[in-house]
């Protein structure tokens, strides 16, 4: 066997253009694949610190029955903000800050105008311990506990001709369905990378908006920042269970199960697609090749037939042929995917400048440059499928050269 | 007890609607260090015996038994078996893989036999290619060889593993006549020093004229099967 397999690498040095074609496209398959994943990841991590900065937080308690009719934004069903529950937050593991929030459906009217948006009733202090939006506001400030202001993203105050100072009104449906208003100065513009701050949310002072809907005292849940995100999993569980001695219908939620990380799991989805594109363009061109140079190798099949090779020797030799066009193939395309995530992860990739327009337009949650990532397990596992797709794509073609009739090898009839 | 003996051999090709016989009952026993040639009109079935005894075809009717073993019964696996240790093929084309040096393609036989360590593969392919005139060109592959040295690698190709059989189909068609009595004169002195059998197929008189045994098959039948106490070339 030690020497089939010399003679398989030897082989490939036959028909060097055929076998450089060959492994070149299994390389910039890998290359492709490595690029994208790179490009992928970065682009995920960047989406986990906005989100997670600008919406959802670390942890989300709830009450479970609000958590099921969530995207109505309801009213029924909030938590009482009482002392017990806060310390109870407070002492969980990792815990940094918590911030409480009243969401809430409203219109937002400039006086001739008006767009459906969702209403945050927040606490600033309370919020500004887990959500860093203070930091990107553009103009003003963040308002103070009851001040009749409002912070809203520029971008919707550019789409209501809206600017700072002006003065605005939020029709709101409260609790018994009755409808209220909220008149309030816009006090700061903020612009984030997260589309949905930008243009559909607007910050309340939280009494306000309770006053507002007659619901006092209750919020819609309470958003948690820990001091690692990888904890809020395990912490979630735990804050769990101790929040059943105080309220055995609350739940907890880690950042990882929302659903604003939803797309996220569809782009691993899209990875995968792309994957398994790519290496069939490389099993059809291993295929092609073995094909090809069974061709032209009949007589020489016959010969080693002849000299009582049985056929699945002959496989053998194809099939490590084809596995050397897909070590090469996959070497090369890791070695030059290194080469350019490497730059990624250096320099990044400014997608607004290269398109002309912000990322976050097209409602991915990413500002400015998006930095690749390095990912060796993903740069070995597309290596180790690109060498086992040369592997298994030339099978079938090899036994079927494999499986000629020596004699009409031999003859090449 | 002969190497080769077959009995009413037939081998017919199907082709689509028409049967076309090539053998139509050959009985033939070859011996041991026998140095035969068969000759005969282009399609007279010279071709498909040899392959018939070099167990790469299977006979439509008839039985062949070579170094007593019946090989009808045997399948592709142990037809393959007997092929690798006991049968040389020499090919008209010589049949070397190009990527290889003709000392690698003498080992190449010689790896598949599984017998011999290391050192003594290289011992014996280094003799065989020296035995066949090929000292010092064991490391150039065969498109830095001329056409008689080619044959001369596949003749130590088939040779190197000491096969009880040595089969050789037209191994002088692609060859001048200087180069062919070369060659011969390497396989007749095989024959002599090894007790290889050899039988080859040929229209070449120069071949026939080293045989022992001239056997003319005409229409898949023998025709003639003519014995000489020594050949016209080296007696």
């Amino acid at each position: 066997m030690l020497f089939l397999t010399r003679l398989a690498f030897k082989n490939l040095a036959r028909h060097r253009n055929r076998t450089v074609i060959t492994s070149m496209i299994i390389a910039l398959a890998v290359f492709i694949y490595i690029f994208y994943d790179s490009l992928i990841s970065g682009m995920t991590v960047m989406s986990y610190g906005t989100l997670i900065d600008y919406e959802t937080g670390h942890l989300q308690v709830v009450n479970r029955a609000y958590w099921a009719e969530e995207e109505k934004l309801p009213l029924e069903n909030l938590i009482p903000m009482d002392e017990a529950l806060q310390r109870e937050i407070r002492n969980g593991r990792g815990f940094v800050a918590a911030s409480p929030e009243l969401n809430f459906q409203a219109r937002l009217n400039n006086g001739w105008d008006e767009l459906p948006v969702m209403g945050k009733g927040i606490d600033p202090s309370a919020f500004k311990g887990v959500f860093a939006l203070e930091d990107q506001l553009v103009e003003g400030a963040m308002f103070a506990p009851g001040e009749y202001r409002v912070v809203l993203g520029k971008r919707l105050a550019d789409l209501m001709d809206l600017g700072l100072g002006d003065y605005v009104t939020l029709q709101v449906k409260d609790k018994n369905k009755g409808l209220n208003t909220i008149e309030a100065e816009i006090a700061g513009l903020v612009h984030t990378s997260n589309p949905n701050v930008n243009q559909n949310i607007v910050y309340v002072p939280l009494d306000l908006a309770q006053a507002a809907l007659a619901v006092e005292g209750r919020v819609s849940k309470v958003i948690v920042r820990l001091a690692e995100q990888d904890w809020a999993a395990k912490v979630a569980v735990e804050l769990e269970q101790n929040l059943k001695r105080h309220n055995p219908d609350l739940a907890v939620y880690p950042w990882s199960q929302l659903e604003a990380f939803a797309f996220l799991g569809a782009a691993r989805l899209e990875k995968q697609v792309i994957l398994a594109i790519i290496l069939l363009i490389a099993a059809i061109a291993i295929i092609n090749t073995v094909i090809l140079a069974a061709l032209e190798r009949m007589s020489e099949i016959g010969m080693m037939k002849a000299q009582g090779l049985q056929n699945k020797e002959v496989v053998y030799t194809f099939v490590m042929e084809s596995t050397g066009i897909g070590l090469l193939g996959g070497a090369i395309g890791v070695l030059m995917g290194s080469i350019l995530v490497w730059f990624l992860a250096k320099y990044g990739i400014d997608f607004d400048a290269l398109v002309g327009m912000e990322m976050a337009a097209f409602g991915l949650p990413v500002l400015g440059k998006i930095y690749g990532v390095w990912n060796p397990k993903g740069m070995i596992t597309v290596f180790a499928f690109g060498v086992l797709i040369s592997f298994l794509a030339s099978i079938w073609p090899a036994y079927w050269a494999a499986d000629k009739d020596p004699v009409q090898t031999i003859y090449h009839r | 007890m002969a190497l080769l003996e077959l009995k009413g051999v037939k081998k017919i090709y199907d082709q689509g609607k028409i049967e076309v016989p090539a053998l139509r009952g050959i009985d033939l026993r070859v011996g041991q260090g026998e140095f035969t040639t068969i000759f005969g009109p282009s399609g007279s079935g010279k071709t498909t015996l040899l392959n018939l005894v070099g167990c790469l075809d299977k006979p439509t009717a008839g039985t062949i038994i070579f170094d007593g073993r019946k090989l009808d019964d045997l399948d592709k696996k142990e037809l393959a078996m007997i092929r690798r240790h006991s049968i040389g093929f020499i090919f008209q084309s010589y049949n070397l893989i190009p990527v290889l040096t003709a000392y690698e393609n003498v080992e190449f036989a010689l790896r598949l036999v599984n017998k011999y360590n290391p050192r003594e593969t290289r011992d014996r392919v280094l003799d065989i290619l020296s035995a066949v005139g090929l000292e010092g060109l064991a490391h150039r592959r065969p498109n830095e060889l001329s056409g008689g040295q080619k044959q001369r690698v596949a003749i130590a190709r088939a040779l190197v593993k000491e096969p009880k059989l040595v089969l050789a189909d037209e191994p002088s068609a692609n060859l001048d006549s200087k180069t062919s009595e070369e060659v011969l004169a390497v396989m007749a002195k095989m024959n002599k020093e090894l007790g290889t059998t050899f039988i080859f197929s040929t229209h070449d008189p120069l071949v026939m004229a080293y045989a022992r045994r001239l056997i003319e098959i005409r229409d898949g039948l023998i025709a003639k099967d003519q014995r000489r106490e020594q050949d016209a070339v080296l007696n």
